[in-house]
């Protein structure tokens, strides 16, 4: 277990996570609540995890969409569409002049580094995503029910399929709505309001309760990515 | 106990394995699980539940569905609670309402014997003459008023919503119902099926479809394996119900505490029908009580309804009825059959070969009551006119059960609501549905298919047509067999009051002597008698008042509408519509350390701010201000807006956008911003700081960084100048170090920076590490001190602001909150935004011109700023003073006046401890605002306080502190 008050970067709900009693861990230069007391196999029921100290960069501008092209990262053809990269990254187009670009869980990827090396010139401008928004993942069989408390976008699979955007209202925030299924279990990435993370955090945890979720540790979403596909349970 | 009970298969929604003990009036009784308050009452023989709103009648069960007026009791402090419908638990309290002494005994039931002098509309005649009269009435009515009371404590309940969508959404889960979800379903529709009892199949569980009274258990069970092998295609919403139908096929769907919003792309309604009570005197006794409700005591509770009943019918159902009661072992003394002739069908041959008596060719003279008044004892007939003589004229049959089954209405209100056209047809004596709205299909009983198979057709019909986009479909045949109804079931009597609506108490001389005052619509008599207007909502008495409105206006009734139908369909609580509470609330990323610090906090826009470290406010002020003059202080700024302004043409956006000019401005420099809008009033200010030739970095204020950033999004739509802006406010935390020894803590923390007033001087910025945190460092001086703004990314905020505290031990540096910076900076003579200008301050007014730039073509507000000059000022902002020895200070807001005449007001105001007397900001006329002019303000009370006018800075006017 580590301290994470000896980095310089903290999640914006640590004190949340203090109270949950999350069990940290180092992942290069961030520590992300690992695991959590007796929680670890929520995340194919209902779980929330929270990604915020983990990088993330956003790029916009004119030739934002260009430039990433340029620099070997395959853009999705339409907006409000992800992308999985091979790394394990995955880039998400929010506009025609915009897109937002979250790491592999793991770190391992170089996808991040070649972004940050994309040059700044007119009308490609990067966008602190790191510190404006908080990263919070919601995965389960039950996500999409949760989320139908929260959001007036219809997010069943017909509807919203697997890499779909929405940049909605969730609980009143304005909310990057990203779905990324992991072995066939919903799951979704959702980006806000950096000073509203604690009363987000406050409002998933709330909504989850009904259908007995919890939050949950990274470990537990990179347990999720390894798992072969299998049928959702109901 | 839990009451006499038939055995199964009656009581299909009880569990007789979970008896449940509640109380009702101080009286214990027993029921089970699945009952309702009304049922298990019954099942205990008590049949008195509520006392009417006009007359204290005694009440009961009429319809058993929760949608009329009788029925309603008080559960602690919910008031008008419906008994028929709500579910016992265990332990629960209940209690009868709008009586004075005891429910069985209502004192107040003498209004009654007045009840000549309290016609329909009398409160519109009476009670206001002489002169003084409503004084003294209006408490009284007002006592008198209402029904239940609210309990005044309120008690946090939890709502909740959710949203959901469908293909189809099928309102009513009887048997046209569930066929219209299959058909959607196998059609391969997301299907929505909502139904308000606990189970479905409506009135297949409990109505009478054939002489062995099998037809309705077997197809409800045909439809339920149907349904099955469908599950993850049709979710059903059980005990749930739809209040309204909006536009574009927006559902609000009510399920116990929660409010489901649904959306869907069709929507069939198959909400089926509404039994009709028949109007003669003292139809209103517990007793009396439509057919359906008999069947629903018999069948979902296991209750027998009375131990003699009389059948009164217009069509077969009461045939039905009648059977279901001989089997469940009631006596039945007749059917009443009021029909002038009666076909034969396989109900009423059954009722025939089980020798039930059926008398015909009488009208109702009323139903009697027994010796208290509290329930019927039997039904008076008298003969009809032209009847062949032989009968006898008047008969009276003995009995503690009326069931009346004289007629239907279909259940429309979601078709009149979504727009669709609901009109009286005579030819079936009831209301039908003209026409619905695209998108929108009814099916079943609703649109008048009576015959059962029929139905269930119908329901597949549309629930396939719902699929395929639910348009307008003319090729759609009427229904071969429609359900009989009376056409004219109001029998005069002078034996007794007839209701035509239970809820309002009224007569059908109430609809007469309203028609006869000249409210000749159905509207205007709705609300001049109130028909209509309770808790039913006219459900039992709409028909009926149509029927009599247009005969007494010579109106065809063919045609007739009702009155206009608006959602909710059923009340709903205010706690369903509010929901949960989100209110999001933003916190910057040190707020833990503020709390645990002891701050108090302030609401600051969406922000919450600290107001001051300590219990004391004035102490904490006071020594907060004397850190930061006298020694360093750290204050979280995070709250202000913060925009990156990036591209070739950012110094030229920033020109157009504030008052000052910014091309020229060197990179490493910071300038003053201060905004207008296009009037030229003030509308924000900050800093601009520039970090490249195509960079600039603008902080606002709190409440103003979304405006602002929407301004510049907006203005830049139209001048389309390369550049992007960026609303970084979230992303960086920020903190300021103030005070004399700023420097000295900061030093060993900016190793990479030169913090040397010749290397960073006043109103220099800079980017470097701060504790090894990247950062931007703003040279500002807000609070007129020696200041370094640093904002690093907000996920380092924590981390910073522990840095500081932790270097700042050995310089015994505080924290200072809001209050302590608002005193310090009105020392320094700045202005807040918002505060010490309002909607119409321009710069020359705030004395702001030295921020205008005279060399600039354009900037946003400018012509008017110009117009403002040109025309002279009405006001000006000064700074002014009061003796020290002031114990009473004016407030924000109070006025500046000259005699009579107000002349302005004041903006700011404190008592500073730096300089020893109070100081403010006041808005004074033109020729008050010279330093050393006195002027008057009008204080707490009316109290006149002189103040003086000073120059501006209060503190430090040299600025040598701040430029240290």
């Amino acid at each position: 277990m580590t301290d994470p008050t000896r980095f310089s970067r903290r999640s914006f709900v640590h004190p949340r996570l203090v109270q949950h009693g999350a069990i940290f861990r180092n992942i290069g230069q961030v520590s992300v609540a690992d695991t959590f007391p007796g929680r670890n196999g929520l995340a194919t029921r209902l779980a929330l995890i929270d990604l915020s100290p983990m990088p993330r960069l956003g790029l916009k501008g004119g030739g934002a969409l260009d430039a990433l092209r340029e620099a070997g990262i395959p853009v999705p053809p339409i907006n409000n569409m992800a992308r999985r990269l091979s790394d394990g990254a995955l880039i998400a187009r929010l506009a025609n002049t915009e897109a937002l670009i979250l790491p592999d869980i793991e770190l391992i990827g170089d996808t991040i580094g070649l972004v940050e090396a994309v040059p700044i010139v007119s009308g490609c401008y990067p966008a602190p995503r790191r510190d404006s928004h908080a990263w919070f993942v919601l995965c389960g069989t039950k996500a999409v029910a949760c989320l139908q408390k929260l959001c007036g976008v219809d997010l069943s699979p017909q509807e919203f399929a697997d890499l779909r955007i929405a940049q909605t209202s969730v609980a009143r925030l304005s909310t990057i709505l990203i779905r990324e299924d992991r072995a066939d279990i919903p799951a979704f990435h959702l980006l806000a309001d950096s000073a509203s993370a604690l009363y987000f955090w406050d409002v998933l945890c709330d909504a989850m309760d009904e259908y007995f979720g919890a939050p949950t540790g990274h470990a537990a979403l990179c347990e999720l990515n390894t798992r072969p596909p299998v049928k959702p349970a109901g | 106990m839990t009451g006499d009970r038939l055995n199964p298969p009656y009581g299909i929604l009880l569990d007789r394995a979970k008896p449940v003990r509640f109380s009702f009036e101080g009286g214990n009784y027993s029921g089970f699980i699945g009952d309702t308050i009304a049922s298990a009452l019954a099942a205990n023989d008590v049949w008195l539940i509520s006392r009417s709103f006009k007359y204290h009648r005694p009440r009961g069960i009429l319809s058993m569905t929760g949608d009329d007026g009788n029925c309603l009791v008080q559960i602690g402090p919910e008031p008008n609670v419906p008994a028929d419908r709500r579910p016992i638990s265990h332990g629960l309290r209940v209690t009868g309402q709008h009586y004075k002494g005891s429910l069985r005994r209502d004192r107040s039931k003498w209004i009654e014997w007045f009840a000549r002098f309290l016609p329909v509309g009398f409160y519109y005649h009476a009670f206001f003459k002489p002169r003084g009269a409503w004084d003294f009435w209006e408490k009284r009515i007002r006592a008198a008023a209402g029904l239940g009371h609210i309990g005044q404590v309120a008690r946090k309940n939890t709502f909740d919503k959710n949203y959901a969508f469908a293909d189809v959404a099928v309102v009513g889960g009887g048997g046209a119902g569930v066929a219209a979800a299959i058909a959607a379903a196998r059609a391969g529709g997301r299907v929505i099926l909502i139904e308000r009892q606990p189970l479905l199949g409506g009135s297949l569980n409990h109505a009478r479809f054939d002489a062995a009274g099998r037809r309705g258990v077997e197809t409800a069970k045909a439809l339920a394996e149907e349904m099955e092998a469908l599950d993850d295609k049709i979710t059903v919403m059980s005990d749930a119900v739809c209040t309204g139908l909006f536009a574009d096929n927006f559902l609000a769907v009510t399920s116990g505490e929660r409010l489901t919003k649904l959306r869907a792309e069709s929507v069939v309604l198959a909400t089926g029908l509404i039994e009709q009570p028949a109007v003669f005197a003292n139809n209103d006794l517990p007793g009396v009580m439509l057919g359906s409700a008999a069947q629903k005591l018999l069948w979902l509770y296991a209750v027998r309804p009375g131990r003699r009943a009389v059948v009164i019918a217009s069509n077969s159902d009461g045939y039905g009825v009648a059977l279901d009661l001989d089997d469940a072992g009631i006596a039945v003394e007749a059917v009443v059959d009021l029909r002038y002739t009666i076909a034969g069908d396989s109900l009423i041959r059954e009722a025939l070969d089980r020798g039930i008596r059926i008398i015909h060719g009488y009208a109702i003279e009323r139903a009697v009551p027994n010796t208290g008044g509290s329930h019927v004892a039997g039904l008076d007939l008298r003969l009809r006119p032209g009847q062949d003589s032989g009968p006898p004229e008047t008969r009276r049959l003995d009995c503690d059960l009326i069931c009346v089954s004289i007629g239907w209405a279909p259940a429309a209100a979601l078709v009149a609501q979504a727009g669709g056209e609901v009109v009286y047809d005579d030819t079936r004596s009831a209301f039908k549905i003209a026409a619905a709205p695209d998108g929108i299909v009814t099916a079943g009983a609703v649109r008048g298919e009576w015959d059962l198979d029929a139905a269930i057709a119908d329901g597949r019909r549309a629930g396939k047509h719902a699929m395929a986009g639910g348009h307008k479909d003319s090729a759609v045949e009427d229904p071969a067999v429609t359900p009989e109804s009376n056409p004219w079931p109001i029998f005069d009597s002078d034996k007794g009051k007839a209701f035509i609506d239970f809820d309002e108490d009224l007569t059908p001389q109430d609809i007469e002597h309203s028609v006869a005052e000249g409210f000749d619509d159905i509207e205007l008599v709705k609300r001049y008698s109130t028909v209509g207007m309770g808790p039913s909502q006219g459900r039992y008495s709409a028909t009926n008042a149509v029927r009599l409105t247009r005969i007494l206006t010579n109106e065809p009734l063919s045609g007739a509408k009702g009155w206009t139908n608006r959602p909710p369909t059923v009340p709903e609580k205010f706690g369903l519509l509010a929901g949960r509470r989100f209110e999001p609330r933003r916190l910057t990323p040190m707020h833990h350390h503020h709390e645990a610090a002891g701050a108090g906090m302030m609401v600051a826009g969406d922000w919450l701010r600290p107001v001051c470290y300590g219990a004391d406010e004035n102490a904490a002020v006071q020594q907060e201000v004397t850190a930061v003059r006298q020694n360093v202080g750290m204050i979280d700024v995070s709250t202000l807006g913060g925009l990156d302004i990036r591209g070739p043409d950012a110094a030229e956006f920033l020109n157009r956008m504030y008052t000052s000019a910014y091309s020229t401005q060197p990179v490493g420099r910071g300038r003053y911003a201060l905004m207008c809008d296009v009037s030229g009033t003030i509308i924000d200010d900050g800093v601009a700081c520039r970090f490249a030739d195509d960079h600039f970095y603008v902080t606002t204020t709190t409440g103003g960084s979304d405006t602002v950033f929407r301004s510049m999004l907006w203005w830049n739509a139209q001048w389309r100048l390369d550049i992007d802006t960026t609303n970084v406010t979230g992303a960086f935390a920020s903190v300021n170090i103030a005070g004399p020894r700023s420097r000295d803590l900061l030093a060993p923390l900016c190793p990479d920076i030169d913090l040397s007033p010749e290397a960073f001087p006043y109103m220099a910025v800079r980017q470097g590490d701060v504790a090894n945190i990247p950062a931007r460092i703003l040279r500002v001086g807000f609070v007129g001190e020696l200041g370094y703004e640093i904002h690093v990314p907000a996920g380092c905020g924590a981390a910073l602001w522990e840095r500081l505290t932790v270097a700042g031990h050995s310089f015994e540096m505080r924290p200072f909150g809001v209050e302590a910076q608002r005193v310090l900076r009105l020392e320094k003579g700045h202005i807040i935004v918002g505060q010490d200008t309002d909607g119409l301050t321009h710069p020359d007014e705030a004395c702001m011109t030295w921020a205008i730039s005279k060399r600039k073509p354009f900037f946003v507000g400018g012509r008017a700023v110009e117009m403002h000059r040109r025309r002279g000022v009405a006001r000006i902002l000064v700074g002014f003073t009061l003796p020290a020895a002031t114990q009473i200070l004016p407030e924000e807001c109070h006025l500046v006046v000259r005699g009579q005449e107000i002349i302005g007001r004041v903006t700011s105001i404190a008592r500073s401890i730096t300089l020893g007397h109070p100081i403010g900001l006041a808005y004074v006329a033109p020729d008050q605002a010279e330093p050393g002019v006195e002027f008057t303000i009008k204080g707490p009370g009316g109290r006149l306080i002189r103040a003086t006018v000073s120059a501006l800075p209060f503190y430090d006017p040299q600025n040598r502190r701040q430029s240290a």
